[in-house]
């Protein structure tokens, strides 16, 4: 068969099924489960696209079916790129195993660069920035915060377009700088992480000896917040340690309240 | 204030929109600043929902599911905290730690999903392979429609059904525990901080860490934009130098190869 070669250029798909396939890639954790992850809602997303692009040919929809229903754990914001893509390499009749491969080489880079941006500088900043002007009773907090993911939700479908259009090109640039993008925004997100400790963690001691407070008197004259930052470091040492965190909001509980109870803080 | 049965049920329909969220991770209705929000809105206090938001989000802020492990339901907390504050007048900072429990039940139940649903993986295939689409959306639908229930079914009881017993239980603790819980509050966003490096954190990025933590320490700034700012600074630096380091790597790799070959004939 020479159907490797085969392009439908131009393809059967409109510039309208790209734009439902970013709104329906919001379906990929709908059929979540520890085995698979991702696997039945990522699938489930792109039907209609492969409905198009294989029409009566039920072998091929099988087979497309089945190929992704393998595992996959990716970043939910950025995955209507990857749809994008993969779906204008099946429109292209790629070789099954090439697809595949794609598929496997890069959802595990971009799980690793959405988690980067999204979670841990996107995450921070803008929840950092919207519960400060909410904690003072501001209604522009959560308006703020709705506004900036509402935005991130309608970037799934340039996303999915993208995808769509760099084709295989696309792949060439993320994994050229998938490093240098996810080694940036892990330095930015940790600068924030750093501010974030010391503006939210609240610890200090009650506890006097003497006349002499150990907060005012010493603690602060060494260094403002030394107790927060030691103590989030002890914490990330006990889950290096591989205690599980609930036992850490366990442990936390215990002795937030014993202080308490004994007048320590 | 009591909870009326309407408002009962309003909460129950937000939990699952927010529960849905939450488990599909697309509009981020469940964060707490948003779910805090709205609760306060059905509860007819908006100021205390955007306030106990402010914080909740803030206790909530490294507790993320990045990472692969799934934390408290932050849906859940953000609607019990406002229940909670608005039931029993505690200060909200005190309702979030109040609220935990209800927010690691719903955890624990969506940790139990997570497992039981593997078992729905098969069916799927099987649509697959027949290549029956109809078959095949059934099992995403009906998860979907397990989740919402649930959702719907922790928070109504919560808040309407096991309301009284609640408010009895913070009457009857003494300032100390609440203080406690207070304490908690404070403390628990370290937890997520931990998290947080324990994926993210390399020797090599320690420095910028420690020089957001001194940053915020010193500059008296509402938020931590400033600090934001700054590691926008250091990431573009970093950014242009990793750059130029991949160029020149790539021009020595080509004067090696050149020296390969022409070696012989220019050396000195």
């Amino acid at each position: 068969m020479a159907s490797d070669d085969k392009k439908t250029q131009g393809g059967k798909l409109t510039s309208h099924d790209i734009t439902m396939l970013g709104v329906r890639s919001s379906l990929l954790q709908a059929a979540f489960s520890y085995e698979r992850m991702q696997a039945g809602g990522w699938a489930w997303a792109q039907v209609p696209v492969w409905k198009k692009i294989f029409g009566d040919d039920k072998k091929g929809m099988s087979e497309a079916m089945t190929d992704n229903m393998e595992f996959i754990n990716t970043s939910p914001p950025l995955v209507s790129i990857l749809m994008g893509l993969l779906t204008s390499l099946e429109e292209k009749h790629v070789n099954r195993q090439t697809i595949r491969g794609l598929k496997n080489g890069l959802f595990g880079p971009m799980a690793g660069i959405g988690d980067a941006i999204y979670w841990f500088t996107l995450m921070p900043i803008v929840g950092g920035i919207a519960a400060s002007f909410a904690s003072k009773g501001n209604i522009l907090g959560p308006l703020l915060f709705f506004i900036v993911y509402l935005g991130i939700f309608l970037c799934r479908i340039p996303f999915a377009h993208l995808g769509y259009n760099l084709g295989t090109k696309a792949i060439d640039v993320i994994q050229d700088n998938s490093e240098i993008i996810a080694r940036v925004a892990t330095i930015m997100g940790l600068t924030v992480i750093g501010a974030l400790i010391s503006s939210y963690v609240g610890l200090s001691l009650k506890l006097k000896i003497g006349s002499v407070s150990l907060q005012k008197d010493f603690l602060d004259k060494i260094f403002p917040n030394i107790l927060p930052l030691g103590f989030t470091f002890l914490l990330f040492w006990l889950l290096k340690k591989k205690v599980s965190p609930i036992v850490l909001i366990g442990v936390v509980f215990v002795l937030c309240i014993a202080c308490s109870f004994f007048g320590i803080m | 204030m009591a909870i009326t049965l309407t408002q009962g049920i309003m909460l129950g329909v937000f939990a699952i929109l927010a529960g849905l969220d939450s488990w599909l991770e697309v509009f981020y209705i469940f964060r707490p600043i948003i779910s805090c929000t709205v609760a306060g809105l059905i509860l007819g206090d908006l100021r205390l929902g955007i306030i106990a938001g402010g914080l909740t989000e803030l206790a909530f802020a490294g507790l993320t599911p990045a990472g692969g492990t799934q934390p408290p339901n932050p849906a859940v907390c953000g609607i019990m905290t406002v229940v909670i504050a608005h039931t029993t007048s505690v200060a909200p900072a005190t309702a979030i730690g109040l609220s935990l429990p209800f927010a690691m039940l719903m955890q624990y139940i969506l940790l139990m999903f997570y497992s039981v649903f593997s078992v729905f993986m098969p069916v799927m295939d099987k649509a697959a392979a027949e290549a029956d689409t109809k078959k095949f959306a059934r099992i995403p639908y009906l998860i979907m429609t397990i989740v919402s229930i649930s959702f719907f079914i922790v928070i109504f009881l919560s808040a309407y059904a096991a309301q009284a017993p609640m408010a009895a239980l913070v009457k009857a603790m003494p300032t100390w525990l609440i203080h406690g819980f207070e304490l908690a509050g404070g403390a628990l966003p370290a937890v997520g901080f931990a998290m947080l490096l324990k994926v993210l954190l390399r020797v090599e990025y320690v420095p910028y860490l420690l020089l957001g933590f001194v940053v915020a320490s010193f500059i008296n700034f509402s938020n931590v934009l400033p600090a934001a700012v700054i590691g926008i600074v250091f990431a573009m630096i970093e950014f242009f130098r990793d750059k130029k380091n991949k160029d020149l790597q790539a021009q020595i790799e080509e004067l090696k190869e050149s020296g390969v070959n022409g070696g012989e004939e220019d050396g000195i």
